[in-house]
């Protein structure tokens, strides 16, 4: 830091200032669902408005903390902070069980959860890591250390178990896709035992991760569609198979792309790029009518399993309940919502909505606020994510570059499974919504990650590498 | 490698999932309403309120149906906990056995859902609902059991309301009610298993009328279905309403006079006021008391022992009982033969008893001493002229056509089909017209020889006494009737529109007064056959029927009307199997049920005397 700056000289306010709508909006709704008339003082610590309260302004004191302490010292102690948090997602294994998973430490109602913080330590370590590589250079140990620094806490979370950070966690997949790390040393090795074939890089190895994650999306997409019949109250007696509905928005997709080619590309590319997006439709149009039929031509067992598994089956109490009335409160919310505080499905006194104060905060939300508040949610993410991949490309140390892209990828995912399975896009995996969700640990975590974004961010310039 | 385009593939990835999002929340919170339905299934439950039933008065203001404050001991399993079978068993009084079972049998009661897709079965019972346990407390049996129920966590007692007759009359009028069957749910979804319905009697006819409008709340309710709040601060909740009070014709004073008048005996009285149609008393003999028939647990003990009853006392008989009219049927026939023209007043014809049997008596040189004589010899002539009237050339022809006339007139007394009385239960009686005696003895095969009989109200003839009431009422209006009815207004309203609208014989009206001075001396001139019903004060203008019964003793029937020159009453008696006439039973039953109903006294002492104490020997 330079003499006479004060502490928030270069902070990104943009970024800051969404981070705190976020917050404020997300306490808003914890107070609205939780509510409780006997105590309807926010301050009130028997209540759980009350708690998040005080997990907001411990968050905002780590934050603080976090600006105090020169940015230098992540990327120096990264590999303490990283081996730290594996130290507590080990003991956390040894703890007893509470709703079927190791996964709090700490005293009652206090608890943390390591796998949390476990997020960024990887992603410090990873960014140290990436730093250190020459990409034009890698190998297969290269390729192998980075993977093994995502798996190690992954396998750890796993055997808590705790499915949804264990997937947040692909996220560094993306990072590492951005960076050039990909899995070609790997695909090469194989491929060029093969006499006569000697290739210097392919095509799939290196956009292995994205294609892969389009493949899973599309797949868990056509397959939770398939059995649903789309009907428009403007458009009686129409009913549209599901899976038409897809193919649908994935022939918009291409449509709107090739307009948007049109104003951007240049004009050399155009023709090449055209064909990458037909292309790239047609794949993808053959892919979700393969996964549609050849999963309507399984066998009932075979089915069962799979629905069962994407929480689609009809089961009373099981994820297609939770995830049916997460809908109904959410589809109920109409254009301008109920009004603050009036969510009558999913508000935590009803309970017809389980966990709507942690991974189903959505639902009040939506509930309340309706379209115009739902709009405006995916729209601050939207922002947020973006601003902060603006940031991460305006770094100057790849550390910093790095660090940032995997706060958005994080951010991101909570984002797409967590709205996505409260309006039937991704199976139900308990992770919170960012800055929304009730409870400590990822209040705090998210803070802390985003405060060290914006002090790496602030000291951009200070780094001479 | 260019890795700094990268970035798009990924911004591109973010701002796809942004934009699929927005138009998927657009298509579930705009477009698609599904979710606003499945959302209210969800969260919002109705609560439904029954009112209490409408209350039916008599015609001088008194009330007759009402209703009474009963107790449910309801139960919610989720919330008992550690009971003490025994405690509990002695505190209701039943057996530890009885407890456990009835818990089985309300398990039992609410049945299974078949679920398709999945092809299980799962019960409807929720540990979480209320239940009666008990139903119908009284008050007493309530208050006994309420203030320990503390002790026996997830039972408490609950309101509820039920029938109650003050009078234990007019069982066969009021009806009774019932639970509702699955039948009446799927027709009508006003119903809810456990609802009560009118299952007879005006209770089920007017049913629509009595049972209200049911309050509704909508209410948000939890998960674990407790209400939490008004739904909207109520604004779409409606009160409960109760049924409007109905009004009756019936008098219930001379109702329970007519029950008391024929207890020990099976038979009926109807008595209607002419000049409205409405009935002043419909008495069935046995009936029962009503106050037997209130609840399910009175349903259960009493209905089986009076199904059974050789004596019937469950069926109305005044409206399902069909019986030969016997001699009161010759004042129609009078009737028709003048208005056809076949006979005048002064026609006479000889008592001859070769044709058919006939007491000692005088022959009748007029119509009106053959109603006095009720003279069986005079009605074959008089038939024999209406029925053959030589306007077809063959005896069968002709036959055909004056029976057709015949049948005519007799449907314009409202004979031969169902009453539109305001009543459930009512048969049509039988008027044989053509084509029943075609089917019966084949096409052209019968004559008035054959058929004779129905001269004098017997064969194949059968009315019942709601009918023979009305035909006193059409005699003694001298010709057009209301069709007789209970409900004179319902709440503000008067009767049902129905019941404003004249319906006429179709006999001039002059041809009535010679019948009608025929009635006079049945009752007031020696040798008439209707002598003990004869009142001081009142001309009572009457006819009596002695039916012939294949199976025992005759039946003795009356039909009446007083007073001669502004009929009040109109009545018909029916005693079945009463040794001895008509004039012996039936008529003085008559007079007593006539002077009660106009004096509000009777005089005839020894005569009422004589009557109540007769006890049939098949009601021993």
């Amino acid at each position: 830091m330079r003499k006479g700056d004060s502490l928030v000289a270069h902070m990104d306010w943009p970024l800051f200032v969404t981070y705190i709508v976020m917050l404020i909006v997300g306490m808003a709704t914890v107070y609205s669902v939780a509510y409780n008339e006997e105590h309807p003082n926010i301050f009130e610590y028997s209540e759980k408005y009350g708690k998040q309260l005080v997990w907001l302004g411990i968050s905002l004191f780590l934050g603080l903390i976090v600006f105090l302490i020169d940015s230098d010292i992540y990327r120096k102690f990264s590999v303490p902070i990283y081996m730290f948090t594996l130290f507590l997602l080990v003991i956390v294994l040894f703890t007893p069980k509470i709703n079927g998973a190791s996964a709090w430490l700490g005293i009652g109602s206090m608890g943390v959860q390591p796998a949390e913080f476990a997020k960024i330590g990887t992603a410090l370590l990873l960014a140290r890591f990436i730093s250190t590589v020459n990409v034009k250079q890698q190998n297969v140990q290269t390729v192998l250390i980075a993977n093994a620094i995502i798996l190690v806490p992954m396998v750890l979370i796993l055997l808590q178990p705790d499915a949804g950070t264990f997937v947040v966690f692909t996220s560094f997949l993306f990072v590492m896709y951005r960076e050039g790390i990909t899995y070609d040393p790997l695909i090469l090795r194989v491929i060029n035992r093969i006499p006569g074939i000697r290739f210097k890089e392919t095509w799939v190895g290196g956009h292995f991760i994205p294609i892969l994650f389009v493949v899973v999306i599309l797949s868990v997409v056509t397959l939770l569609m398939s059995n649903e019949i789309l009907e428009f109250g403007f458009l009686p007696n129409v009913k549209v198979p599901g899976f038409y509905s897809v193919v649908a928005t994935l022939f918009l997709i291409a449509l709107l792309f090739l307009i948007f080619l049109r104003f951007v590309s240049a004009r050399r590319e155009r023709g090449r790029a055209t064909l990458v997006v037909i292309l790239g439709f047609s794949m993808a149009a053959g892919l979700s009518s393969m996964v549609n039929y050849g999963f309507q031509g399984l066998r009932q067992h075979q089915k069962d399993r799979i629905e069962l598994f994407l929480g689609m089956k009809e089961d009373p109490n099981g994820k297609d309940y939770n995830r049916n009335r997460a809908m109904a409160a959410v589809g109920s919310g109409g254009f301008i919502g109920k009004g603050y505080r009036e969510a009558s499905v999913s508000s935590v006194r009803s309970n017809h909505v389980p966990e709507s104060e942690t991974d189903f905060i959505f639902c009040p939300f939506a509930e309340e606020w309706g379209f115009l508040g739902t709009f405006t949610l995916v729209a601050l993410y939207m922002f947020m994510l973006v601003r902060i991949i603006v940031i991460a490309e305006r770094q100057r140390a790849v550390f910093n570059r790095v660090y940032a892209y995997t706060v958005a990828m994080i951010l991101f995912y909570h984002f797409a499974i967590n709205i996505g399975m409260n309006i039937g896009f991704a199976p139900v995996i308990g992770i919170p919504l960012p800055f929304f969700s009730y409870g400590g640990s990822s209040m705090m975590s998210f803070s802390v990650m985003m405060f060290i974004l914006l002090k790496l961010d602030s000291q951009r310039r200070d780094v001479l590498q | 490698m260019n890795l700094d385009a990268r970035r798009y593939v990924i911004l591109t990835f973010i701002l796809l999932v942004g934009i699929i999002y927005t138009s998927r929340l657009f298509y579930m919170q705009v477009v698609d309403d599904q979710w606003v339905l499945r959302a209210q299934e969800i969260a919002e439950k109705r609560w439904e309120i029954t009112p209490p039933r409408g209350v039916l008065f008599d015609r001088t203001g008194k009330k007759i149906v009402s209703n009474r404050t009963y107790y449910n001991l309801m139960m919610v399993e989720a919330e008992i906990h550690d009971l003490d079978t025994a405690k509990f068993a002695k505190l209701i009084g039943w057996t530890r056995d009885e407890v456990r079972e009835r818990f089985k049998e309300i398990v039992r009661g609410e049945g299974t859902y078949y679920n398709k897709n999945t092809g299980k079965r799962t019960p409807n019972y929720q540990k979480i609902r209320a239940y009666p346990f008990m139903k119908e407390l009284t008050l007493e049996e309530v208050a006994r059991i309420a203030p320990h129920l503390d002790n026996f966590p997830g039972f408490y007692e609950e309101v509820t309301s039920m029938r109650s007759y003050p009078y234990a009359n007019g069982a066969n009028i009021v009806g009774y009610l019932s639970e509702v069957s699955q039948e009446e749910i799927d027709e009508d979804r006003f119903y809810k298993p456990g609802d009560n319905i009118g299952k007879a009697g005006l209770e089920r006819f007017y049913e629509k009328e009595l049972r209200g409008r049911k309050g509704i709340r909508y209410i948000v309710t939890s998960a674990m279905n407790n209400a939490i709040e008004s739904y909207a601060d109520g604004k779409y909740d409606t009160s409960a309403l109760q049924g409007p009070p109905l009004k009756l014709g019936v008098d219930i004073q001379l109702q329970a006079y007519g029950e008391k008048l024929l207890k020990g005996k099976r038979g009926c009285i109807v008595a209607i006021e002419p000049s409205t149609g409405e009935i002043l008393a419909l008495v069935s003999s046995p009936s029962y008391d009503p106050n037997l028939m209130i609840g399910k647990r009175n349903i259960s003990m009493y209905y089986p022992k009076l199904l059974l009853d050789p004596n019937t006392p469950l069926l109305p008989r005044p409206l399902a009982s069909e019986y030969p009219p016997g001699s009161t049927f010759k004042l129609l026939n009078s009737l028709i033969a003048l208005q056809e023209g076949v006979i005048s007043p002064e026609f006479g014809a000889p008592c001859n008893k070769s044709v058919v049997g006939c007491h000692n008596h005088a022959s009748a040189g007029n119509l009106a001493d053959a109603i006095k004589h009720s003279c069986n010899p005079y009605y074959y002539a008089v038939m024999r002229r209406i029925v053959q009237q030589n306007r077809k050339k063959g005896v069968f022809a002709d036959a055909e056509v004056g029976l057709n006339r015949w049948v005519d007139y007799m449907k314009s007394f409202g004979l031969g089909r169902t009453l539109e009385t305001d009543i459930t239960g009512l048969r049509p009686g039988r008027i044989p017209d053509v084509a029943f005696y075609d089917k019966w003895y084949g096409h052209h095969r019968w004559a008035f020889s054959t058929i004779r009989s129905i001269s004098i109200g017997q064969g194949e003839v059968t009315i019942t006494p709601l009918q023979m009431a009305n035909v006193a009422a059409i005699i003694a209006n001298k010709g057009w009737y209301y069709t007789p009815h209970f409900v004179k207004s319902i709440g503000s309203k008067g009767p049902l529109p129905e019941y404003r609208k004249k319906h006429y014989s179709k006999i001039d009206r002059k041809h009535y007064d010679v019948v009608i001075e025929g009635m006079r001396r049945v009752v007031y001139e020696p040798g008439g056959t209707g002598r003990r019903a004869l009142l001081k004060d009142i001309v009572i203008c009457g006819k009596t029927g002695t039916v012939q019964n294949p199976h025992g003793e005759d039946h003795s029937t009356f039909i009446a009307f007083a007073p001669m020159d502004n009929p009040k009453i109109a009545i018909a008696v029916f005693i079945e199997n009463a040794k001895g006439g008509g004039g012996l039973w039936a008529a003085p039953t008559s007079s007593l049920m006539i002077e009660k109903y106009l004096n509000r006294k009777v005089t005839e002492k020894e005569r009422e005397k004589t009557i109540i104490d007769a006890v049939f020997s098949y009601m021993r």
